[in-house]
């Protein structure tokens, strides 16, 4: 391969010694537990989902006085879609905004093909996005940490990294945007992990979106051997006075290789942006359908061992409970993409990928006042109970089809024990549990089934 | 057994001498000591993405970047997790553009040392030490193939330009 063929002479030219990286647990074989998979997709369909037009399927029933019942999440749970006040869908030319539901991806809904837990909790810290996902990558319930804070307690990319030995582009997030400190959520602070064991992260949405096509499509490639290796001689120069005092511009340990491997396909994706050939869901009318989209193209170049994506366009709750209810919707359809993708597009991770859902926690029972042009209620998320309410289902090889675990009186699960079942399903559960950081209740699901 | 008195006065003068001698005037100018190092380094900070990008940009296009530009292009880097990647991408995306401003390849040629010097001071804002400026110079002159553009490239992904 010419890439690798440079950098050995890139190496060799440079004199650059690299010195073997010892896992600090000081095993050979880090792996200690069997997996069941693969590979891991873990979907934060976050935002803050109510857990009365998800799971109980109450479409207008609980929120707006109205009885009218239905499943706008058909991809992923058995349920007939409502008939009547139909607003979640796509607006067909001259017709009522939002009257065309979207059509099933996954003939057979999720909850039939693997394990449901209906009835999980956000069980401690405040309903707050920010905490929500970052207790859904670290296992742990950051109660006190801000914004612009990364978590301190080790996420779930790091554990992977560190205890099976993965690679940097082994493991990724992809981000819907770059607000709410999400890009922050792809490595701890802890110091025994950190940035050293980091996922990888885009928010795709930026990177190929408007303001990446100003700032990096079209940019230069040089040749590998004729131009690259001058300029890395030159580099290792520069870095050598410099590392004397040990800075360095912040990275995550991609190797030359992997940080040449995303420079393709960042400029890949652009070309295949400019050819339509990227696999965004038949309908792409939001930016967590885009997300996800962009999250399939990382898939199919990466092939990651673990991917977790988050969405949060429900979170338009907040002023609009119809525009929540097209997000819910919309996010139902792109997690069937997803999930289809996997199994249709992807040969490596076909029949060998398991795929988590979890919102990253609920919304109030009661509304706010604010109202929208259906003159129906928003809502919000204050911790109180409902909004503590969320759901957990996963699909994908060892996972028991058609089970429900859990009822309304005798809830079953935590936010908490993604972190542990993702451990679990690759083989590295003990590995995790034995740090002692994650949070004392957490548990695999496969354990708790 | 008496002393005579020249002796005692001279006894006297000594020992006055040798407590005297012990006091030494000290000046003291408000000057501190400073251990001097070829490259001082030790005291850098990191920069911004905000403000790599205004001094990355000030350097290629030797003018300012627009506010509405620079926040744009933060965005991009924030929106790529590894900022080596996320950087080098931006500046050979820069290095693209017709409108960069960089030195031609014959003054480059001319005189390296000038071109060299000239260098390190617009990037890393310093002299260089004899060290940096020979091998540079040394490696200029034996890579006939290594354009401005790549000297350039190279100290602008250099860890030191990512601190000031």
């Amino acid at each position: 391969m010419k890439r690798r063929e440079f950098l050995k002479k890139s190496a060799l030219a440079t004199g650059a010694i690299t010195i073997p990286y010892i896992l600090p647990t000081g095993r050979l074989f880090a792996q200690t537990g069997s997996q069941m998979a693969e590979h891991v997709v873990l979907v934060l369909f976050a935002g803050g989902v109510r857990h009365q037009e998800s799971i109980l399927q109450r479409y207008l029933a609980e929120s707006q006085e109205l009885d009218i019942e239905g499943n706008i999440m058909y991809n992923m749970l058995t349920g007939e879609a409502p008939e009547l006040k139909v607003v979640y869908g796509t607006t067909p030319a001259g017709q009522q905004p939002g009257v065309q539901p979207i059509s099933r991806i996954l003939q057979t809904p999720l909850d039939q093909q693997g394990t449901l837990f209906p009835e999980v909790r956000f069980s401690k810290a405040g309903t707050g996005h920010f905490v929500g996902l970052s207790t859904g990558v670290s296992g742990h319930y950051g109660v006190t940490r801000g914004l612009r804070q990364r978590p301190v307690h080790p996420t779930i990319f790091e554990y992977v990294r560190r205890f099976t030995n993965a690679k940097a582009t082994d493991v990724w997030f992809v981000g819907n945007g770059i607000g709410n400190s999400t890009p922050l959520l792809n490595h701890s602070e802890h110091p025994d992990f950190g940035y050293r064991y980091a996922a990888n992260f885009f928010a795709p949405n930026i990177t190929f979106g408007s303001k990446g096509v100003e700032f990096l499509k079209g940019f230069k490639v040089y040749h590998p051997d004729e131009e690259l290796v001058p300029i890395r001689e030159m580099q290792a120069f520069l870095n050598n006075s410099f590392n004397l005092a040990g800075k360095e511009i912040p990275h995550l340990y991609n190797t030359d290789e992997e940080k040449a491997d995303i420079k393709d396909f960042i400029r890949t994706t652009f070309e295949r942006l400019e050819n339509n050939q990227v696999s965004f869901p038949p309908v792409t009318d939001n930016g967590d359908l885009s997300t996800i989209g962009y999250t399939t193209e990382i898939l199919r170049w990466f092939k990651p061992k673990l991917t977790v994506v988050n969405m949060s366009s429900v979170d338009s709750c907040h002023g609009s409970y119809t525009s929540y209810l097209k997000s819910l919707h919309r996010g139902d359809h792109a997690v069937g993409h997803l999930w289809n993708f996997i199994q249709t597009q992807i040969p490596e991770m076909k029949d060998n990928t398991v795929m988590i859902i979890m919102p990253e926690h609920g919304r109030n029972y009661e509304p706010n006042p604010i109202t929208d042009e259906n003159d129906w209620f928003a809502f919000d998320h204050d911790s109180d109970a409902n909004s503590r309410r969320i759901f957990t289902q996963m699909v994908g090889p060892n996972v028991p089809a058609n089970l429900r675990v859990g009822s309304e009186l005798n809830p079953v699960g935590d936010a908490a024990d993604t972190v542990v079942t993702i451990a679990d399903i690759l083989g590295i559960k003990q590995d995790v549990l034995a740090t002692g950081l994650v949070d004392f209740n957490a548990m695999s699901l496969f354990d708790r089934i | 057994m008496n002393m005579p008195i020249s002796n005692r006065l001279l006894a006297g003068l000594l020992a006055a001498f040798l407590i005297g001698g012990c006091k030494e005037e000290q000046y003291t100018y408000g000057v501190e000591d400073v251990l001097v190092q070829p490259v001082d380094l030790s005291g850098k900070k990191s920069k911004t993405p905000e403000q790599y990008l205004n001094i990355l940009y000030a350097n290629l296009y030797q003018k300012a970047m627009s506010a509405n530009q620079l926040v744009k292009a933060t965005d991009v880097i924030t929106s790529i997790g590894d900022k080596q990647v996320a950087y080098e991408t931006v500046i050979s995306k820069f290095m693209n553009d017709p409108n960069i401003i960089l030195p031609t390849e014959e003054s480059m040629r001319t005189d390296p040392e000038a071109f060299v010097k000239e260098t390190y001071q617009r990037f890393f804002v310093r002299v260089p030490t004899e060290a940096e400026k020979t091998w540079m110079i040394n490696f200029i002159n034996s890579h006939p193939d290594v354009t401005p553009e790549h000297v350039y490239y190279s100290f602008a992904i250099a860890n030191e330009y990512y601190f000031y």
